[in-house]
Order: structure tokens, then C-alpha cells, then sequence
């Protein structure tokens, strides 16, 4: 019985994917990038939730909770004038220049697991730059309005996209944290649209859905 | 650096003598961290302060050259310029460089400072992906 499912869902995919060759649907692949613990997996949840009731991966206050790169495929966001798009929105582990395993030990983590952690962490973030590379039509750049935007990696990441002329909306994230300033990230990277939302409580969502309709549509 | 043996000097920033001339000067002022240091005849050691003259007036009238510690540059090699894609610091802790990483897949790792490092002939072996035709952008 199992080997004639595995048969089944093979069959399955296979005649998907020649259907979608065959009418050559357009998808396009957002990845949401961004430094650790800036919300990606809150967003990217949010996201699959309010389109398909389904979620994407568990979040965690630890550091590098996602150490692999996750997707939802065709999840279709209609805006306010009826236009829709079909996107399959890649969640991917936070890119950091520098990956310290005693981070991790702060969250009672033993040493061992923490160990481990770092180095699937590191492999993550090798992962992520791949799917960058290789197979990502627009970029959803996720950024903690409590924190500094200059740091060096940020600067580094928009560059890196930039460089690949892949469209890129920046979110400022967490804006129901009293001390959230999304206005510094507006002004750290004028040349792209910046959307401030809360990612946990869904606020401004609505706002950054037409902005994804505008620049990847 | 053997003429600093036996030779008194004066920082020319806060006037402390070194009397010995020691390698001690090498390392820049003890009391202000000054950089340079006036040779000084031992006849004349106080003549800054029974003349009340600046360090650097003494310079112009003994016509002694003033001796400035310089440092080796110690500059730090940017991530950008490094050869390596990672560099494993110490178990658990690792530096990446994202924009090796964003060029290609090949890794080079470096193990610790000291120079040493992997090379993944397997990542560079890799024929390199087709583009995808008719990919939105």
C-alpha cells in the first residue's frame, strides 16, 4: 500500500510539473531574507496563513531557529483592484557575517547543541546565499525597526541584491515593540520601498501585500 | 635600534625622561602614550624646565633629530579581500563570507588564523547551473 502512494505522489508531481510546463504558468519565487531573529519565519507564516490557512515553520526567540531554507509554493495574493499574483515565498535562514555558538549557550542551550546549531546555522546561511544566486525572482528584505539598520551585513545583503538587480522590498519589522523606529530604515535605504508592519499581530500587512502586487507582479 | 641603548631622552608631548634610553620608549610614552621622543645631552636633561622651553623649541635649537615610534600596520584583511568562503575561528564559531557566497558555490574554508585551509574540489568540480530561459525578472 505504502509503495503504491509513493508510485501515486510521484505520478503526481510529475504530471504537475508537465502541466505547468505545458501551460507555462508564470511564478514567481520571493525569498525573505534578512539577519537573524528579524521576523522572517513570523512574516513568512503570516503570509501562508492569511492566503493558504497553512504556515510555513516554527519560530523561536533563539537565534537561527530556521537553518533551512523553507517554501510554500503557489500562494496567490490578490489586491485591492483585483489584480492576483502566484508566488512561492522561500523563508530562508538569517544571513549574519559571524556565527558564534556561545550565543547560544545565553538561551540554556548545552554546549554540545549549541555547537551543532552553529554549524547548521552556517550551512544555512551558505544555503540561503545559493537560493539567492540560483533561484530567487524578487527579495523581501525583513529588518528589526528596534535595531540600527546600518549594520554591515544589511548594507552587504542590499548591495549583494542590488548588484543582481533583483526587485526588493524592505520591511520594517516589529512595529508594535514601543521602541521600534521604522523611520530609520526608511532613511537608511531610500532607493527601495520601505513597509513597516508587525508581523506577530498582522498590522500594515494589508499594505505590504500591494506593495508585492507593484514591484513583483 | 642599538643607538637608543644608553642614550637619554625626552617625550616630546609630556617632557617624561627616559634617562637609560631603554627599548621601553619603543613601545611609546608610559605616562602619555606619545609617539615622539627628543634625544637630549644628560648635561641638558632639565633644560626644558630651568628655561621653561617646549620640547620642540630644545629640537630646534640642539638641531637633534626627533625620533618617532612607528608602528607595524597591523590592518585587517577585509571579508571582501579574503580568499575563503568560511572561516572556522574555533569550533562552534565561524566567519562567512556572503559575498564569496553570493558569486558562487565553491568553498574555500580557513581554519583558524594561521593560514591553513580546505579547499572543496568537489564545489569547484561543478559544472555551472543553465539559466533559466524566459525567467521573470
Amino acid at each position: 500500500m505504502r509503495i503504491f502512494y509513493q508510485t501515486y505522489g510521484t505520478a503526481k508531481k510529475k504530471f504537475s510539473n508537465f502541466l505547468n510546463r505545458f501551460f507555462k504558468r508564470k511564478r514567481t519565487r520571493i525569498g525573505i531574507y534578512g539577519p537573524p531573529n528579524s521576523g522572517k519565519t513570523t512574516l513568512a507564516n503570516r503570509i501562508a496563513r492569511d492566503w493558504t490557512g497553512d504556515a510555513v515553520g516554527p519560530v523561536s526567540e533563539i537565534p537561527h531557529e530556521t537553518r533551512r531554507a523553507r517554501k510554500k509554493e503557489d500562494i496567490i495574493i490578490s489586491g485591492a483592484n483585483g489584480s492576483t499574483i502566484t508566488m512561492d515565498i522561500v523563508d530562508t535562514p538569517g544571513v549574519t557575517t559571524k556565527i558564534d555558538y556561545h550565543e547560544f549557550l545565553e538561551y540554556g542551550m548545552d554546549k554540545d547543541e549549541a555547537i551543532i546549531r552553529a554549524r547548521e546555522a552556517t550551512e544555512g546561511v551558505a544555503e540561503a546565499m545559493h537560493w539567492l544566486r540560483e533561484d530567487i525572482d524578487g527579495v523581501i528584505y525583513m529588518l528589526d525597526s528596534t535595531l540600527d539598520p546600518f549594520m554591515q551585513v544589511n548594507i552587504m545583503m542590499i548591495g549583494i541584491i542590488e548588484s543582481r538587480r533583483l526587485p526588493v522590498i524592505i520591511v520594517a519589522n516589529k512595529i508594535d515593540l514601543p521602541d521600534a523606529i521604522p523611520a530609520r530604515i526608511r532613511s537608511a535605504f531610500p532607493q527601495h520601498p520601505v513597509v513597516a508592519v508587525s508581523g506577530l499581530e498582522g498590522r500594515n500587512v494589508e499594505s505590504l501585500y500591494e506593495t508585492m502586487l507593484e514591484c513583483f507582479g | 635600534m642599538l643607538w637608543v641603548n644608553c642614550m637619554p631622552h625626552k617625550c616630546t608631548k609630556c617632557g617624561r625622561e627616559y634617562k637609560d634610553g631603554s627599548t621601553e620608549i619603543l613601545k611609546g610614552c608610559a605616562s602619555c602614550g606619545g609617539k615622539r621622543f627628543l634625544y637630549v645631552k644628560e648635561t641638558e636633561l632639565n633644560k626644558d624646565v630651568l628655561e621653561e622651553k617646549s620640547i620642540d623649541e630644545i629640537a630646534q635649537e640642539s638641531r637633534e633629530d626627533v625620533l618617532e615610534i612607528s608602528e607595524p600596520e597591523t590592518k585587517e584583511v577585509e571579508m571582501y579581500d579574503r580568499v575563503e568562503t568560511i572561516r572556522i575561528v574555533s569550533p562552534g564559531t565561524y566567519e562567512l563570507n556572503l559575498e564569496k557566497m553570493a558569486e558562487s558555490d565553491q568553498r574555500i574554508v580557513s581554519v583558524g588564523k594561521g593560514g591553513n585551509y580546505i579547499i572543496d574540489l568537489m564545489s569547484m568540480a561543478k559544472d555551472q547551473p543553465k539559466k533559466k530561459k524566459g525567467k521573470s525578472r
